[in-house]
């Protein structure tokens, strides 16, 4: 089930980068297509499983996971702060706050957590084709006038980590030249050096690529992976899910949440739930040996 | 049959007051020839010129005639040059495209427009040729230095090009990895191959070399390896005594070597006798990542006296250098040190430069430490007066090196902290480097030295201590730790047994 390439290269099996975009296409069809919070949810447990089971050695999901931690509060916050519409007052805010004072509402607080899941639900649904796939991988899946683009693209992206190590070694060693932060006019004694290196790196790949036949016409493709039943799997259960998402909408059966006035649990139908089940598939078929 | 011939050949990069290359008369034949000479002597542009990578990627005006495999240089894009000349450069970390081993090596018959099978026959070859066939299905990122390199050598030569060029493929690389990539160069040759390599570790490649190259200021010229400026141990031995023929190798020296007087006693004297202790290491353990890299290390220095810390690279060398510096905390134990100021050399020194001038930068290095010395010692000690004014980001590689050295070791530092000091450097700049830190010692700076160059080691060190296996270990004074049977040992050491492991220290007991 796993391309032999990347289980030499000690990595999990994942779905190709065209099986992989049916999986994102039906949970962001999913995710943005209605307002139900459950069908959200869903998606935003299948993304995360996904990349759970199947992001590359090395790649830390922490950052991400905080950072639509912080997205999804902030929209609540938010909406719970600007709305003032609903019947369950939290709390009240004096008047004479501009745009804030009034009542705080269970509602309001709901709809903004919801917006929030909608978010980290589609951030989640797209984050594997950088978590998950290896840049070449999605280069070799670009179209074939992007291909140039996307071969310079991956190699930029295989820049970062230099990036980062080149920052933690200028700033220490800055740092021991006496360095100190005292403002942002400061910074420029790190980040002047760390991106001069960078773009100085950036100038020796495009060296290396132009010796190395780089624009010399049409490329071809070493990497074609073939399709195994798993990455069929994939678009099958997609294509499904999207399938069943669409019918129950058409034929009335799904309904939308909506918190005003008054907050209720939001209405749950066999379709709805079973083209959210069907995008756990990706994140559950069995591991290689 | 010549593969490349330049005739009259010159170049200047756009803007620059002085050509880089001049008058530059070449034949290039299948065999294996070295370009040697100091930093900035155009080697690299030279070797630039076979790709067509200049003048066409870096602009500027060449002159005179270059053909390779019958092309006309000027005429013919890199791109299409890339078909007859593999090239290999300096930084492994620089010239990779994509993450897997196997994708890189295709990465330029991808370019070709090669159908997949012959593109599998080719990258199998071209891995196999260099000696990185079982690193095949490896992520890029898993690989050391020196395995980097062997597929950057792989990806040049699955073109099949009658011409490789290799610019400093060792400069960045420990002394296994130099080995390996030298190694694959040398057998390369054998095969048939015209390989063109510039280098300054000259002491592997010499002996096999059909012919040798010097680069000076922009003329390069076939040389004995009895006229290089700075050549191998051996060499320099025998030119110092006078041999004729010069002997290329170890062996060949071993034959004609002098007896040498008894050593002044004791054998191995302190070079530091019993100076103030300046840092401390009791019972210390560091673990950077999950496991414990270091654990129960006991270490000290003293004033004045240089530590040279060896061994293979991940053993901890950089962290014990970090952990002095005091930018890493120690999971147990206790780092002390007395006080002054510390100055750390990362393994990049040149990424710390940003200010106009070579003399700003060191001259910010001494504002900041409260230090009225004028920068222009430790220019001169460097041999940086000529470029003091430059833009420090537009010298050649070993300036540049050396402008980092000026702006770190400024001053008088308590502690100085130095974590690979020569890479990427000729021996005019080692030799320079060497002078520095015997000023250093002198004026009471502890030095510690994390080095893969077991001839600065000898040159500079007063102990060598070893890094690995979770520990270190002290090796002795450089007459024992650098001698014959040791895996550091020097071309000296190798040849003297117990003896001396400099040509000083050889020439000292005649």
């Amino acid at each position: 089930m796993t391309s032999p390439r990347r289980a030499a290269a000690g990595h999990p099996w994942a779905p190709q980068p065209r099986a992989l975009a049916a999986w994102t296409a039906a949970c962001l069809l999913l995710a943005l297509g209605t307002s139900n919070p459950a069908y959200r949810g869903l998606v935003l447990i299948a993304g995360l499983a996904l990349l759970v089971r199947r992001r590359r050695p090395g790649q830390p999901l922490r950052p991400l996971l905080a950072a639509v931690l912080v997205a999804g509060v902030f929209a609540a916050a938010l909406n719970l702060l600007l709305a003032h519409l609903g019947d369950h007052v939290l709390i009240r805010l004096p008047d004479w706050l501009p745009g804030l004072g009034g009542r705080l509402t269970l509602e309001a607080l709901g709809f903004g957590l919801n917006a929030g899941l909608a978010l980290a639900a589609a951030v989640l649904a797209v984050a594997p084709f950088s978590l998950v796939l290896e840049p070449h991988e999605v280069v070799d899946a670009l179209p074939r006038g992007l291909e140039r683009t996307g071969a310079a693209l991956g190699a930029a992206l295989n820049l970062l980590p230099g990036l980062s190590r080149s920052y933690q070694a200028v700033a220490e060693a800055q740092a021991l030249r006496g360095w100190r932060r005292r403002g942002p006019g400061s910074w420029a004694e790190v980040m002047v050096p760390v991106l001069l290196t960078a773009v100085e790196g950036s100038l020796q790949l495009a060296e290396a690529m132009e010796a190395r036949a780089f624009g010399s016409g049409r490329r071809t493709h070493f990497g074609a992976r073939p399709w195994p039943a798993a990455d069929v799997g994939t678009v099958a259960t997609a294509a499904a899910a999207a399938g069943l998402f669409l019918a129950g909408s058409l034929a009335g059966l799904l309904q939308p949440w909506y918190p005003y006035p008054s907050l209720e649990l939001p209405a749950l139908d066999p379709f709805g739930l079973a083209a959210g089940l069907l995008l756990l598939v990706p994140a559950l078929w069995p591991s290689p040996a | 049959m010549a593969v490349a011939s330049l005739s009259r050949l010159g170049y200047s990069y756009p803007g620059a007051p002085e050509p880089a290359l001049d008058g530059v008369d070449l034949v290039l034949e299948p065999g294996l020839t070295v370009l040697a000479g100091p930093s900035g002597a155009g080697k690299s542009t030279l070797l630039r010129v076979f790709n067509g990578l200049v003048p066409h990627f870096h602009g500027g005006r060449l002159w005179g005639s270059a053909r390779v495999a019958g092309l006309a240089v000027a005429q013919t894009p890199t791109r299409e040059l890339a078909r007859q000349v593999g090239f290999v450069f300096q930084d492994p970390e620089a010239q990779f495209v994509y993450g897997l081993v196997e994708r890189e090596v295709a990465f330029g018959l991808e370019n070709l427009g090669l159908p997949a099978p012959e593109m599998t026959r080719r990258v199998e070859e071209a891995l196999a040729a260099a000696g990185a066939g079982h690193l095949r299905g490896r992520a890029v990122a898993t690989l050391s230095g020196g395995e980097r390199q062997r597929v950057a050598l792989a990806s040049a030569l699955a073109l099949r090009p009658p011409l490789l060029a290799l610019d400093e493929p060792t400069s960045q690389l420990d002394r296994e990895g130099a080995e390996a990539i030298l190694e694959a160069c040398l057998r390369l040759a054998g095969e048939g191959h015209a390989v063109i390599v510039s280098e300054h570790r000259l002491d592997r490649l010499l002996p096999a070399a059909g012919r040798l190259l010097l680069a000076d200021a922009g003329r390069v010229r076939a040389v004995e390896p009895g006229r290089l400026p700075h050549p191998p141990a051996v060499v320099e031995l025998g030119r110092r005594l006078g041999w004729q023929p010069l002997p290329l190798t170890v062996e060949e020296a071993r034959a004609r070597r002098p007896e040498l007087r008894p050593p002044s006693s004791p054998p191995y004297p302190p070079r530091v006798r019993g100076g103030e202790i300046a840092w401390s290491l009791r019972g210390v353990a560091v673990a950077p990542g999950p496991q414990p890299l270091l654990e129960a290390v006991e270490l000290a220095g003293a004033a004045g006296e240089c530590v040279v810390l060896v061994g293979p690279n991940g053993g901890g060398k950089t962290t014990l250098l970090r952990l002095l510096a005091g930018v890493l905390k120690a999971a147990a134990g206790r780092v002390q040190q007395r006080p002054g100021r510390r100055a750390y050399l990362p393994q990049d020194p040149t990424a710390l430069l940003h200010l106009p001038s070579v003399r700003e930068e060191v001259e910010l290095t001494l504002r900041r430490a409260g230090e009225r010395e004028s920068a222009d010692r430790v220019l001169a000690s460097l041999g940086l007066q000529a470029v003091a004014g430059r833009y420090p980001r537009d010298l050649s590689t070993g300036e540049r090196q050396r402008a980092a050295l000026a702006a770190v070791l400024a001053g008088r530092p308590a502690l100085a902290l130095l974590d690979e000091p020569t890479r990427g450097m000729d021996g005019g700049a080692r030799r320079a480097l060497a002078g520095l830190v015997a000023g250093l010692k002198a004026g009471g700076t502890a030095v510690v030295l994390a080095t893969h160059d077991s001839e600065l080691a000898a040159a500079v060190g007063d102990r060598v201590v070893e890094v690995g296996g979770g520990g270190v270990r002290e090796l002795g004074p450089p007459e024992r730790a650098l001698s014959d049977g040791s895996l550091y040992a020097t071309q000296i050491g190798r040849l003297y047994p117990g003896g001396p492991v400099t040509v000083d220290g050889v020439l000292a007991r005649l």
